[in-house]
């Protein structure tokens, strides 16, 4: 059914892609709301707060941008697996949702300059020893489907050979299941292995090695050049200011690499 | 970084519980609405008309639930209507609704004893009356039980709309869960709700058919 599911977003996501599209910043301007697609279930970039309000690096980065465009914000929410049928079926106008750049993805979309970068690990308790992708021959391992984590755990793999692989559907479902100790290893991006410990503190994970580091950006449709270039121009001013820094140490703890640092 | 389980959070739950509440209703007026006539049809003397309603069931019952789903979200909006998730997924339940309740009561319409049609139809008849007041009070009896049943499979299977991102109870739930990192209060709370809702409706399903079988 997984296999159905993809077929059918392949389907409609390739039909609308071959319309030509108007110019959504216009059209932003004139609604007097920018409708931005975050993931409010992938901590710390989009969650919901105490209040039960969305909160994050991207909902706060999100609402930089719509101050700055001066106009309201509409946060849509979407999953992992539906950001990108979301935008091409103009549901929202812009992605941002941890969204890293990928190549199957920027046949379809569109991305600003990255604003960001997500580290993907492999994290395990610490009493196992697993240096490099060489030791995880003969071990399984829990991931998410179709996130760069999978992608850069099925690359490693495959050169190893004997990685039993185990794709969940969300983020939640891969971390509910290493906090209850169903799984033991995990491939995820780095954050995600400081809350499994929050979630479970006698799980006791530690971040092994760092599998890829990979750049995000704001995903919008193709053929964008205006909103492309407004949100270059934004990213930007805003590396250059340290606020784009300032959000992601709030929320990470750690800061963005020095490109993304400002002066 | 919430790590605790608010009041907030439990009324944002209560909301997404009535969402579910909502989309059933959704699925079962609009499966009823649009089911009963193809029940009807079914067994009607037209066997083009059994036939392709047969196909429009048959091909419902063989797409599963979140495709239907995607279908009516994504497809619609390829087709250049914006829809928004809720009245997708009222469409996609409603489909999906009345292609099961229709085989429920085409087979509830059936098991009424022959014996009853020709008795009524001795009496002169016609087919539409006796549809109306022979055979239909009969077979509402017949499909109390498994029409309950069904229900509680759409209030479960509402769920489903967490693929298009609608607000219903197990999307909420999995939101929270995803910033709390509680998932044993989170779920258990969606699971007695879902028990809320549904309990009651076996327990009316067992009540209405005591009460109809001494009337």
């Amino acid at each position: 059914m997984k296999r159905f599911i993809a077929a059918t977003l392949l389907a409609a996501t390739s039909l609308v892609a071959t319309m030509a599209h108007a110019d959504s910043l216009a059209d932003i301007k004139k609604a007097g709301t920018i409708r931005v697609a975050i993931d409010l279930g992938a901590p710390p970039y989009g969650q919901l707060d105490e209040a039960g309000k969305p909160a994050g690096s991207d909902v706060e980065a999100a609402n930089e941008l719509a101050k700055d465009l001066g106009v309201k914000l509409e946060i849509v929410p979407v999953s992992g697996p539906n950001r990108v049928p979301f935008l091409l079926t103009n549901k929202a106008d812009v992605v941002m949702a941890s969204f890293s750049i990928t190549d199957e993805r920027k046949k379809v979309i569109d991305y600003s300059d990255p604003y960001g970068v997500v580290p993907t690990v492999v994290g395990a308790p610490k009493s196992q020893a697993l240096p490099d992708f060489a030791s995880l021959a003969g071990k399984t391992i829990a991931v998410t489907r179709g996130t760069t984590s999978d992608q850069a755990l099925t690359k490693g793999a495959k050169e190893v050979g004997g990685v039993n692989i185990v794709r969940y559907e969300d983020d939640a479902t891969t971390n509910t299941a290493v906090a209850t100790g169903q799984q033991d290893l995990i491939a995820a991006a780095a954050s995600v292995v400081a809350q499994v410990n929050r979630a479970n503190p006698s799980r006791d994970l530690e971040i092994k090695f760092v599998m890829s580091s990979a750049p995000y950006a704001i995903g919008i449709r193709k053929n964008e050049a205006e909103l492309k270039a407004w949100l270059d121009q934004w990213i930007k001013s805003k590396i250059a200011s340290g606020e784009l820094n300032t959000i992601y140490k709030k929320h990470f703890g750690i800061e963005l690499p020095a490109e993304y640092r400002g002066k | 970084m919430g790590s605790s389980v608010t009041i907030a959070h439990y009324i944002l739950m209560l909301q997404g519980m009535l969402w579910t509440i909502g989309l059933s209703l959704m699925g079962f007026v609009g499966g009823t609405i649009v089911g009963l006539p193809i029940a009807i049809g079914r067994i009607s003397q037209s066997k083009a008309l059994r036939r392709s309603l047969g196909l429009y069931i048959a091909l419902i019952q063989g797409i599963p639930l979140p495709i239907l789903m995607f279908l009516c979200y994504f497809g619609i909006s390829v087709a250049g209507f914006n829809v928004p998730a809720l009245v997708a997924a009222g469409m996609a339940m409603t489909a999906y609704a009345s292609a099961y309740l229709a085989e429920i009561w085409r087979g509830s319409l059936q098991s009424v004893p022959k014996a009853q049609w020709e008795a009524a139809e001795c009496l002169a008849l016609t087919r539409l009356q006796r549809m109306v007041h022979v055979i239909l009070p009969q077979a509402v009896k017949i499909s109390i039980p498994p029409t309950i049943g069904f229900l509680v499979q759409i209030v479960k299977n509402t769920s489903y709309a967490v693929v298009i991102g609608f607000a219903e109870l197990t999307y909420t739930a999995r939101l929270i869960n995803n910033s709390t990192f509680k998932p044993f209060v989170v779920f258990t709370v969606a699971a007695v709700l879902y028990f809320a809702i549904c309990f009651p409706l076996s327990h009316f399903s067992r009540r209405l058919e005591r009460k109809l079988k001494r009337a």
